[in-house]
């Protein structure tokens, strides 16, 4: 048996992001220069001392699939547990889609039986942060809890976005509301959660029988818990946390990774964040390169001019070409001449000589109008096109068009 | 049965040219020497191998080879990890009266029990001291051509300044060799022996066995050399991008060779990955108002001074106000704020303080062992 193994909600579709989760799950949304999302929670789990987690994917897997593979690259390929893709699947009785991601957990409690674990924790593949699980972990066998909700304090005014909790001195939970309108305190949930299994199992079948519920975590099995006045205490985490489900917030916490003010470090040695490898070279600086306040890693080649950007691996920047305040994602090509601003362009992307794709805000006539441009995978921006601040481009431009 | 592998196993020598660079492998084999930012001398060879569709490679280690062991783990990066060959480490026996191997002879005859039991019909080996990436299905495709006993690979080249006393060169009529010579002193352009054979399996046991009883060492002086009418020695020339480290200065001067893109290239062409133990380092960071030209880095590096014209490994600091030109940084070097480093190799764990200055020359580069502080 387990004393804890971990479920990992990866089955999102991240319609937010548009463009980037056209043929690929939202957990396998490439972050960071080298990792995709997903790469977060499974690092945690394996330096939290986790073994055996449970992948719950349904929407476009196959990238995710192969991606994960046999968990070699996080450590999880083991005889007894290690990491496991679990897709909805067809029974005697019929076959169902994951209804919500309290179902999904339902689907799989003969998974979770198998290694009969006392605890279970719940994970989210779209958050990017760094945690001890097994901390959270004794906080929730020393509070004697059936189920640990992990918080932290969030502004004010962003607190109707959240699951907000108010809980007593004793951090004992007393009142959960999804998004509220008027929040009563700014304790929103992380959508980290640890559940006694024995109680999660049972409050899971209740929940399934109940036609009415939407089978999902923060709409029904929380509240109903709460309800049934089970202990639930909130876990406060301070450190970095971010949601990457939309564009922006996706953009924000990739140049957070450049900020130096910002306690989101990849680069200690005690809280290794693992990946698959590229096996490409190191990255080679052209003699006529300018590059600052940037990551660059394997294969890059960087002729241009690289400022405040995040290159994945093997994006060639040609001579001449400008990338600021970007994201560009493994393998894409930036022609000589061509510029890049305010934008996140997908996977073997090319953007053509003289092609200009986003804008900075401060050269907007109306503010207002302005977001990041997102060029999705595979797209060619032609020679001389022009992609506006703000665009959703899936499909290729031609040259010398433009594109908002 | 479908034959999916190649029909070959490998047997490499990874301390072979060891003495060529004694400060590089006081702790290593030249085949853990490190190169190219990201990768050991190995490395080349073996993916070159992996990438032929070879999937059965013995190491024949001698001695040094705890790094080598830690590099190649169970071989995994490599894709060796296998039930059917896959790779097999082969130490020496340490036995009070047997004495380390001397020759290849010796080396190859502790693994000829196991190439008896083996499938493949050919053997290829190796040394370690030359980067390269190669199809050795073309290797094999000339050796079964030719109807050659055995094939040697060489290149046309001048006889390396470090080489000089530890070379092969060939002879050659028609492609066949008909002189084998040791130490090859000889000014221009030769066919420098790149010391890659290969070899019928069969053949190559029965040439050991005989040795073996004749108390031969060396594979090349005593066994090829001596009975070039009787075998049928061929050469095949490469004509690919190498590089190899004949001593300190060419290390370097390799080092610094693959910042030109076109050489880049050549060693790591797109659909031939060259596999590396992986050490999942974040990537690069390159600070504000950090200044870097012309220079390879690899990734988990922090950049915060002036880099021009380096070979930069992992996790490389150079903080704030340091420079650093023309040098080979190995792994986890730190050089601290105000330090100046010009025409220096540093080995792995090296501090340079701040404000210190320390400059080689192109022809003669400052060389810092492992884990030293300057």
């Amino acid at each position: 048996m387990k004393e804890c193994i971990a479920m990992l909600l990866a089955g999102g579709q991240g319609s937010r992001l548009y463009a980037l989760t056209q043929r690929l799950a939202k957990p396998a949304v490439p972050f960071g220069g080298k990792y995709r999302i997903i790469d977060f929670p499974l690092s945690n789990c394996v330096n939290s001392g986790i073994d055996t987690v449970g992948i719950l994917t349904q929407y476009q897997p196959l990238v995710l699939n192969e991606y994960i593979g046999n968990g070699q690259p996080w450590d999880l390929d083991r005889l007894y547990g290690g990491v496991h893709v679990l897709p909805p699947y067809q029974t005697a009785t019929g076959s169902d889609w994951y209804k919500g991601t309290a179902n999904a957990i339902y689907q799989n409690i003969n998974f979770i039986d198998r290694y009969n674990p006392n605890y279970v924790v719940i994970l989210s593949g779209d958050h990017i942060y760094k945690m001890d699980y097994g901390k959270m972990l004794d906080f929730h066998k020393e509070n004697g809890a059936d189920c640990t909700i992990a918080v932290m304090e969030v502004p004010w005014e962003e607190a109707s976005r959240f699951g907000i909790m108010t809980a007593d001195e004793n951090n004992v939970i007393t009142k959960f509301e999804e998004k509220p309108k008027e929040p009563k305190s700014n304790l929103a949930s992380m959508g980290i959660y640890i559940f006694t299994w024995e109680k999660l199992r049972k409050f899971l079948i209740e929940d399934e029988a109940n036609p009415a519920s939407d089978n999902d975590f923060g709409k029904n099995i929380i509240p109903s818990m709460l309800a049934s006045k089970e202990k639930m205490v909130a876990y406060h985490f301070e450190g970095y946390w971010k949601d990457v489900g939309t564009i922006s917030s996706l953009w924000d916490a990739n140049m957070d990774l450049l900020n130096p003010n910002v306690s989101l470090d990849v680069w200690s040695d005690d809280w290794k964040i693992y990946s698959r490898n590229s096996g490409m070279p190191g990255q080679w600086i052209g003699a006529n390169a300018v590059i600052d306040n940037s990551m660059v890693t394997e294969g890059c080649r960087v002729e241009g001019k690289l400022i405040q950007s995040v290159l994945f691996a093997g994006v060639k920047v040609g001579e001449g070409a400008v990338v600021e305040d970007s994201i560009v994602m493994p393998g894409a090509v930036i022609e000589p001449g061509a510029t890049v601003k305010y934008s996140i362009i997908a996977e073997n992307v090319v953007v053509k000589s003289g092609a200009v794709v986003g804008e900075r805000p401060e050269d907007m006539e109306n503010v207002d109008d302005w977001g990041v441009a997102v060029v999705g995978e595979g797209v060619t921006i032609g020679a001389n096109a022009k992609v506006g601040p703000k665009a959703m481009v899936v499909k290729d431009v031609k040259d010398g068009e433009e594109q908002w | 049965m479908v034959k999916s592998n190649t029909d070959a196993l490998g047997v490499i020598f990874p301390n072979a040219h060891d003495s060529l660079v004694p400060e590089l492998v006081a702790e290593r084999t030249m085949a853990s020497v490190p190169f190219g930012g990201r990768y050991r001398l190995i490395d080349f060879v073996l993916s070159s191998m992996v990438n032929s569709g070879i999937s059965n490679v013995s190491i024949v280690v001698k001695q040094n080879y705890h790094s080598l062991m830690d590099h190649l783990g169970s071989g995994r990066e490599w894709d060796l990890t296998r039930k059917r060959g896959g790779l097999n480490l082969v130490p020496p026996y340490a036995e009070s009266n047997v004495k380390l191997y001397r020759g290849r002879v010796e080396a190859l005859a502790s693994l000829v029990e196991f190439l008896e039991d083996q499938k493949e019909e050919f053997v290829i080996m190796s040394d370690s001291d030359v980067a390269f990436n190669f199809d050795f299905n073309e290797l094999i495709a000339a050796h079964v051509a030719s109807q050659a006993d055995v094939t040697v690979m060489y290149q046309r080249s001048v006889i390396p300044q470090g080489l000089k006393e530890d070379n092969y060169t060939l002879k050659l009529q028609d492609g066949r060799v008909t002189e084998l010579l040791t130490n090859d002193y000889r000014p221009g352009v030769q066919n420098l022996s790149m010391n890659v054979y290969i070899i019928q399996r069969e053949s190559l046991i029965a040439m050991i066995k005989d040795a073996s009883i004749r108390g031969l060492l060396y594979f090349e002086k005593d066994i090829l050399a001596r009975n070039l009418e009787l075998l049928n020695v061929q050469g095949f020339e490469y004509t690919g991008y190498t590089a190899r480290i004949a001593d300190r200065k060419s290390f370097f001067e390799e080092n610094m060779r693959l910042l030109d893109p076109k050489n880049l290239d050549a060693l790591f062409p797109e659909n031939k990955p060259v596999y590396t133990k992986v050490h999942d380092n974040a990537p690069t960071r390159y600070a504000m108002d950090c200044h870097v030209k012309n220079s390879m880095v690899a990734d988990g590096c922090i950049i915060e001074g002036e880099v021009e014209n380096c070979v930069l490994f992992r996790g490389v600091k150079v903080k704030k106000g340091a420079k650093v030109k023309n040098c080979v940084l190995m792994q986890n070097t730190v050089v601290e704020a105000g330090a100046e480093v010009e025409y220096t190799v540093t080995d792995k764990n090296v501090k340079i303080t701040a404000d210190k200055k320390l400059s080689g020359t192109d022809t003669f580069p400052v060389y810092v062992a492992k884990g030293h502080t300057v």
